[in-house]
């Protein structure tokens, strides 16, 4: 895949993040290129979701510097709006707007943001939700789809705002077993043209499959860190070692 | 009876009228208090969340007919003492905030309650996509805030209807102050307290079954 060496898209040095008294992240320092795919793994509690939610301040950072495209997202001066609007999240528990049909969620955000008129928004969003497989449910409500429509519906809200980067947080943990392949899918096809993604996951084997880049992360640090060959397969760190003998 | 709903049947429909005009008036500037102190202690602002708090707990604990005496006579006393200065306010002035503040502070919690009950992932998405806070709260968060207050906000808005009736001690001419000028030039309290009684019944009837239409109308595509 195209990782482009030169250009940094995301540059975390020191980062630091507390909860009142609890330390979640301790000290977290890492570059992601642009097309990279980073793949984040580790043990429940060990910071891997805070951090990937702090690379569009959903979560305030404590301490330390985040620069997206070079824009330091920590500085007081900064809008970060209009960082988030090149950040594309997906959650674990999708988020869809309830109180909006599928079409609705997609056009929300580009429209109310004066980046497309309505009409455009609304072929952007038929085209978006044809790439998931989805427009066949454009009127339909959240309520009415399963977990891997919903899924895969958020992450074409995401593409809307035509984001070059993609953050996903967990994005088939709350999915049935056989609505995992579909949303993973989505996720490849996107990887395979060069969207700059970090994902936080469970799924080894898609980590293996896909990604550039692993990183084992537990109790607040990145321990480990490597290509899926040399983490996943030939892990060092006897933590690392521990967790995926746990998990494969 | 006849005789009464003949006699007084006018004066008691508009003595109702009476009572309608304070009861929206107080609860359009309730709405108003409510929705202000109700997002003042949602946002994540410390002195905004403590000045909701203080308001909420010290309108919550006096009673309103306290708050209606303070209001008609005291404020404007205290006033009047001043240098130079002379205030008063009519009855319907007084009542209005004095169902207003009354009202809003019961509204500040149900509005903050249904933010509260919307799942923080809404917000969550809706920032995540470049939404600005304020924008997120209209677009999103509120519209199903709203559909879960609906019940709440009916009900306290009968209350505030019903209280209306303990402003008659400030001498407003809504339906029980009338009534009892009517109880004491006829004698007949039975036949005019079950009168009021009934109209009482009518209107919150009415407004309830309203209520049940609308909210049937917002959880429809649901």
């Amino acid at each position: 895949m195209a990782v482009n060496r030169d250009k940094v898209k995301i540059h975390v040095s020191h980062l630091k993040k507390n909860f009142g008294k609890l330390e979640v992240l301790k000290d977290i320092s890492t570059d992601i290129y642009e097309g990279e795919v980073v793949v984040i793994i580790g043990p429940s509690g060990s910071g891997k979701s805070t951090f990937l939610r702090c690379l569009n301040q959903l979560e305030e950072i404590t301490d330390g510097q985040a620069l997206i495209d070079g824009v330091d997202i920590t500085d007081k001066h900064v809008n970060i709006n209009h960082v988030r609007e090149n950040i594309g999240m997906v959650f674990q528990h999708f988020n869809l707007f309830a109180n909006m049909n599928v079409l609705r969620n997609l056009t929300l955000a580009p429209v109310d943001l004066k980046k497309a008129t309505k009409e455009e928004a609304r072929t952007q969003a038929m085209e978006m939700l044809a790439k998931v497989g989805m427009q066949d449910k454009a009127e339909a409500y959240p309520s009415q789809l399963s977990g891997g429509q919903k899924q895969r519906v958020a992450i074409a809200r995401a593409l809307c705002m035509h984001p070059d980067i993609m953050l996903f947080d967990e994005p088939t943990s709350a999915l049935d077993p056989e609505m995992v392949g579909e949303v993973l899918q989505v996720m490849k096809n996107l990887a395979a043209e060069g969207m700059t993604m970090v994902i936080v996951t469970h799924e080894i084997g898609f980590a293996r499959e896909v990604s550039d880049r692993v990183l084992f992360m537990d109790g607040g640090y990145i321990v480990e860190e490597g290509t899926p060959q040399e983490v996943i397969l030939n892990p060092k760190e006897p933590r690392t070692i521990d967790f995926l003998n746990k998990v494969l | 009876m006849v005789r009464i709903v003949t006699v007084y049947g006018r004066l008691l429909l508009e003595a109702m009228g009476q009572t309608l005009i304070l009861a929206l008036s107080g609860l359009f500037f309730a709405c108003i208090l409510g929705l202000i102190f109700g997002l003042m202690s949602v946002v994540r602002n410390k002195v905004c969340n403590v000045i909701a708090v203080i308001f909420v707990d010290a309108i919550r604990s006096v009673p309103m007919i306290v708050l209606a005496y303070f209001i008609y006579f005291g404020v404007p006393a205290a006033i009047n003492n001043m240098p130079g200065m002379s205030f008063t306010l009519s009855a319907l002035q007084a009542g209005t905030v004095a169902l207003a503040l009354n009202c809003g502070a019961y509204m500040a919690e149900i509005i903050r309650a249904g933010i509260q009950s919307v799942d923080r992932g809404q917000m969550e998405a809706a920032r995540s996509l470049g939404l600005p806070y304020w924008r997120a709260m209209q677009r999103v968060v509120l519209p199903q805030a709203i559909r879960t207050m609906i019940p709440s906000i009916v009900n306290q808005f009968i209350i505030t209807l019903k209280d209306t009736s303990i402003l008659s001690v400030i001498g407003f001419p809504e339906l029980v102050n009338t009534a009892k000028n009517v109880v004491a030039s006829t004698f007949r309290a039975f036949e005019v307290w079950g009168l009021v009684a009934v109209m009482y019944i009518i209107v919150i009837l009415t407004l309830s079954r309203c209520a049940k239409i609308l909210e049937r109308r917002l959880n429809r595509g649901r």
